[in-house]
């Protein structure tokens, strides 16, 4: 029975996690995946990237949703303005995918103050329809600002190079894609672990006391906002990289939705749960079509005109069982798991 | 002895209500400073205005030589003053060791570039913040907590816990608004001692808000009585319980 308990140094309490078994699991994770694109299909590793692209985005999310409870309907606006900055200036002013990416990062993360300052005092439901808003106010610039933004037309980027990656190919823009992804995770991970997450926390938790422990509401709310895009934004520019045509239709209301479902389903407040919120949403529309698909053929012929509706209900249904057994998400679950194996034989 | 804290003709009103009215006084430096009264006297508006979170419509407080009716709120770490609220302000989802840590924001640098490395500066300042965090666990012997989440406590080790986070941001002064309501005989008692403490070990000078006559009587040098959000009197707990007013305000006239 490991208690994980005994650390001898500061060092060690202020580090991600003091058990080399840990480090372990997570070293052979990364390489599990860095050797992915030698085993798997490329149908598999596009939609590992797939996975990957919105793990960065629910990360994004979990900063200013999960940890800083600013409930955020906007998602699909700071998706898209990643996505465009990207995509606008390689297509239209050449530059090199390395610095049209960073972009995809900043210019959200400066878009989010238009944002922020005026949420400052709004909370839950109204600060949710306050981003929402600023999410249609984005699609519709992009869609009539046509001078800018080519409009109806789309933005195409194509034969890309990125630091030698081909991202043309599968294999490239998913190895991409996974550098990209565990930057960001270990990027939130430290945020979250020093002052500024601390002072996130506290916001959510108490923010008359956040402010009498010397957090100004106003400054970390707006770099709560600020991280969040950023990350967000940085997922939008690799969209630009996946899509290779960008277009305005696919940033609606429901991606902002399943973003929110991703953080919620996978763990308000963590990392680990966003990223496991992430595959969970992406891959639960495969899995059911896989689960259908065991059906008797017969069966499946019959349902087989529904095909898109049963897979949405059971997609709803799965989501709407999940938080009602586990209201912590995926990453309550896991910990429930984790306990239940370092305390064996004596867990119940 | 000198005075840290000064009160002087300080008035708030919302709308036509005057919760506190024309209040003057000082606390003097080292001193363990009651303000007591029947609910609704308006002591706890009168921590709020000296905590910054309301502005007073009339009148001045003066901390060491800021004037805190006209700072903001989360300015007073850097002046001096911790505080803890009269119904708890804990971040309950945080271990007790995330909540003291809050309490040293102040003194930490990190802004989210160095925190996205956690390297050098960012790194070592976390390392000393936690060390510091260790004295404060000590001082109030809740060794055995530090990886509790603060909600899963009890309310005694959960104000405990407050007063810890008040105790990190290194203040001179301190504000407790009614530490010890809702404790049993011993919780109060640990209090008071660490009240007591927390004067002799660290030289905090200390303004508490209470209902409890004993630990008033027991532990203050002063005391202030608010009635109606008027000060009736202010002197040594044999003055005030030999008060005329404040005998008639806690027991009605006969």
């Amino acid at each position: 029975m490991r208690t994980r308990h005994f650390v001898e140094t500061y060092e060690k309490h202020v580090s991600l996690s003091h058990n080399p078994v840990t480090w372990s699991w997570a070293l052979l994770l990364v390489l599990a995946l860095a050797l992915l694109p030698m085993v798997a299909s490329s149908y598999l590793l596009s939609l590992a990237t797939t996975v990957g692209i919105a793990a960065i985005g629910a990360i994004g999310l979990n900063i200013l949703t999960g940890s800083t409870g600013l409930i955020s309907l906007g998602q699909a606006g700071f998706l898209a303005s990643g996505c465009y900055t990207t995509g606008l200036l390689i297509a239209d002013y050449n530059w090199p995918p390395e610095l049209a990416l960073l972009m995809a990062g900043v210019v959200p993360a400066l878009l989010s103050l238009l944002v922020g300052v005026p949420s400052l005092r709004l909370k839950g439901l109204y600060l949710a329809i306050t981003t929402m808003a600023f999410s249609f106010i984005v699609t519709h610039f992009l869609l009539y600002a046509e001078g800018i933004t080519h409009g109806p037309y789309g933005v195409r980027v194509e034969d890309l190079n990125f630091l030698g990656l081909d991202l043309a190919t599968t294999t490239g823009l998913y190895t991409l894609v996974l550098v990209t992804a565990i930057l960001v995770t270990l990027m939130a991970l430290n945020i979250l672990r020093t002052r500024v997450g601390r002072a996130f926390t506290a916001i959510r938790d108490h923010d008359i006391a956040a402010r009498v422990m010397g957090i100004s509401l106003v400054r970390y709310k707006l770099v709560a906002f600020m991280v969040s895009s950023f990350f967000v934004g940085i997922a939008g520019g690799l969209m630009a990289f996946q899509f290779r045509f960008i277009n305005v239709d696919i940033f609606n209301v429901l991606l902002s939705i399943e973003a929110l479902a991703m953080v919620i389903v996978g763990g308000l407040g963590s990392v680990a749960g966003a990223i496991m919120g992430a595959v969970f949403i992406v891959l639960l529309p495969e899995a059911t079509r896989e689960a259908l698909d065991l059906l008797p053929t017969g069966v499946n012929n019959m349902l087989s005109t529904y095909i898109y509706e049963i897979r949405g209900l059971l997609t709803g249904l799965t989501i709407i069982i999940m938080l009602r057994i586990k209201p912590q998400g995926l990453v309550g679950l896991w910990r429930d798991v984790q306990r239940y194996w370092t305390q064996w034989p004596l867990s119940k | 002895m000198t005075s840290i804290l000064s009160l002087s003709g300080v008035t708030k009103r919302f709308g036509g209500l005057t919760a506190v009215s024309d209040v003057t006084f000082d606390v003097p430096e080292g001193a363990i400073y009651s303000v007591i009264g029947p609910n609704g006297a308006g002591k706890t508006t009168l921590f709020n205005l000296v905590s910054a979170l309301f502005a007073p419509s009339d009148g001045e407080i003066v901390f060491d030589g800021h004037a805190l009716h006209r700072a903001s709120t989360h300015q007073l770490v850097d002046f001096g003053i911790g505080r803890t609220f009269q119904n708890l302000a804990i971040f309950g989802h945080a271990t007790v060791v995330q909540n003291l840590l809050v309490g040293l924001h102040h003194t930490l640098k990190a802004n989210p570039f160095t925190a996205a490395l956690f390297w050098g500066p960012a790194r070592n300042e976390e390392i000393r913040a936690r060390k510091q965090v260790e004295k404060i666990i000590d001082f109030l012997e809740i060794e055995h907590l530090r990886d509790t989440p603060v909600g899963l406590l009890s309310y005694g080790l959960q104000k405990r816990v407050e007063l810890g986070r008040a105790l990190a941001t290194g203040p001179r002064l301190l504000l407790l608004d009614e530490m010890v309501s809702g404790m049993n005989s011993e919780e109060t008692e640990d209090i008071a001692r660490f009240i007591l403490d927390i004067r002799e070990e660290l030289g905090v000078t200390v303004v508490m808000v209470e209902h409890d006559m004993g630990i008033v009587m027991d532990i203050s040098d002063r005391v202030a009585v608010l009635n109606h959000g008027a000060l009736i009197g202010e002197g040594t707990p044999a003055e005030i319980s030999a008060n005329e007013a404040v005998i008639q305000a806690y027991l009605g006239k006969n």
